[in-house]
């Protein structure tokens, strides 16, 4: 095993730089052995230069193909594949575009490669069936405090800096290509998420996005809604709930034994909300 | 060894790799393909590429092709890997599931190609563990293919049939014969394609492929990117005579035609196993 592990490594280092093969280590009767490492080198360049293009589709067009590719390149170099599903790679693309010298003038560069990444990860993330409301009818409203919340696999929550969203959509092919985007407009609150088999992006309150990611945090719906309220006073509970049952981005709930301060919370005003089963 | 039967089968007759660019004819027209193979990766997870698998196997026989197992790699199989392939399964009940016998991933670093490797004994034993594994995890005997390779090891102790016909008794696991790679190896590395014709047990031969290369800088690629070769179709001969008839799969992955070209291609293949 070991010599296989040393002859493997070794392969795989020939492969990505240009190491090479101690002398005869290779058997190639008919051309150089290394031009049969020539065609696993640009298998492997072109193979993680393809899905990066396909993962990062708008970034692309803003920087070009010629320039894209270089970025691939030195991005490939500091970030290896780590596995065997290629759908999983290049997630490090924006914190690498901050650090690029290339780009670092463009500094919605990040926020973009932020954005497709969540995109790209919500078209292949897992499903996850409708919540069935008449289950959130059986908690006694005392014990809604204590419920912890799953979002759909596919949720990425995003703050960005800069109004990506609208840059994004004019680069999308049905888009009017309305490229009049003031990038110092301020930034975006996203959710993406794919909602039966579309991957929507879409802006939401901050407050929204404040309580969905306290959600995320494996709280308990009263602890999310108390943070929440604190920097948002204007939060409805009961309308943001119903909106995001409504709109499949909350999927399950476990229901935790309260605590005494949990379970104090005054989740809901006079109106005595609870969902109605559809 | 694993003698679980598949609750399904591919049947003996040709078939075709079904890519993205030809889901929707396929769909809304339903030409008639003997049955269609995918690549297992692009099924992960769910959403839309799921969706559009599961209404497929409604009207074709479907076989799963893995191309990131990387049963020979030296770090230890992927778990995450093999529970998402055995999740599919259990969502698609294919009618077969095949990887290839090649590595990927070594020191947490994968290379996203089928890498060769050499055939050794130490090798033989390390495959047949992992062959072992998946096929346990995945609670059914799979097809293992050979490889298309560009470089030979000096190391290797045995030859491609000889390590796969010891890996199909050490584990159960069956072969899928790729005649196009085969025909790669002999004009690149000078494999002797009868031999392996004859060196591999026929009764494993689960399935063949076929399918186009492109010749670069002096050396056939595996590209699948073009009609299968007059050399190729001449070693499916002799294939379909030592062996016999098994379901064949046209594939082509790289400047994908018309499905009417590839459906000519299955024909092709069609008509030989007739002929038989």
């Amino acid at each position: 095993m070991n010599t296989l592990a040393n002859t493997l490594g070794q392969f795989s280092a020939v492969i990505r730089t240009c190491a090479e093969f101690e002398q005869d280590a290779l058997v190639c009767p008919n051309y150089p052995a290394q031009r049969g490492v020539g065609v696993y080198r640009n298998n492997y360049r072109g193979n993680l230069h393809d899905t990066l293009a396909g993962a990062y589709p708008v970034i692309r067009q803003l920087v070009g193909e010629e320039f894209f590719r270089l970025l691939a390149k030195r991005f490939i170099e500091q970030h290896p594949s780590r596995s065997g599903n290629l759908h999983r790679y290049g997630g490090e693309m924006a914190e690498f575009l901050a650090h690029f010298e290339n780009t670092r003038h463009l500094a919605y560069l990040p926020d973009m490669a932020r954005l497709e990444w969540a995109y790209h990860r919500a078209y292949f993330a897992d499903d996850a069936a409708r919540f069935d409301l008449t289950r959130l009818a059986s908690v006694p409203p005392e014990s809604y405090a204590g419920l912890r919340w799953q979002l759909h696999p596919s949720c990425t929550l995003l703050a960005t800096a800069f109004p990506v969203a609208a840059i994004w959509r004019a680069h999308q092919e049905s888009a009017g290509a309305d490229f009049n985007i003031d990038l110092d407009s301020g930034g975006d609150n996203l959710l993406v998420y794919r909602n039966g088999l579309s991957v929507n992006i879409i802006d939401i309150p901050a407050a929204s996005l404040h309580w969905l990611e306290q959600l995320r945090q494996d709280i308990g719906m009263g602890a999310a809604t108390e943070s929440t309220l604190a920097a948002y006073p204007e939060f409805d509970l009961g309308t943001a709930l119903q909106h995001w049952l409504a709109n499949g981005v909350l999927v399950d709930f476990e229901t935790l034994n309260a605590t005494p301060a949990q379970a104090g919370v005054q989740l809901f005003n006079d109106t005595g909300f609870r969902p109605a089963p559809e | 060894m694993m003698n679980t039967p598949a609750s399904k089968s591919l049947p003996h007759i040709a078939g075709i790799g079904l890519r993205a660019p030809h889901y929707l004819e396929v769909l809304e027209q339903r030409p008639a393909l003997g049955w269609v193979e995918v690549h297992s990766e692009n099924f992960f997870g769910g959403g839309a590429p799921l969706h559009t698998l599961l209404q497929v196997a409604q009207h074709y026989p479907v076989s799963l092709h893995g191309v990131g197992m990387g049963l020979a790699s030296p770090d230890p199989l992927d778990a995450g890997h093999l529970r998402e392939l055995r999740r599919l399964c259990d969502t698609v009940d294919p009618a077969s599931v095949s990887e290839h016998l090649c590595w990927n991933t070594a020191g947490g670093i994968a290379i996203n190609d089928l890498l060769p490797f050499p055939y050794t004994r130490d090798a033989l034993s390390h495959v047949s563990e992992r062959v072992r594994q998946v096929q346990d995890v995945l609670g059914r005997r799979i097809l293992i293919e050979n490889l298309s390779y560009y470089v030979a090891f000096r190391e290797s102790e045995m030859r491609e049939e000889e390590f796969l016909s010891e890996l199909v008794a050490r584990t159960g696991c069956g072969i899928l014969f790729d005649v196009n790679n085969l025909f790669v190896n002999a004009v690149n590395l000078g494999v002797d394609a009868q031999a392996f014709i004859h060196g591999i047990p026929a009764e494993a031969v689960g399935e063949y492929h076929l399918a186009g290369p492109s010749l670069m800088d002096g050396c056939l690629v595996d590209t699948h990117s073009a009609r299968v070769f007059d050399e190729a179709w001449a070693l499916y001969e002799d294939a379909l005579q030592h062996i016999g008839k098994r379901p064949t799969l046209i594939e082509w992955d790289v400047e994908i035609p018309a499905l009417s070209v590839i459906q000519d291609e299955a024909r092709k293949a069609q008509l030989r196993m007739d002929a038989l």
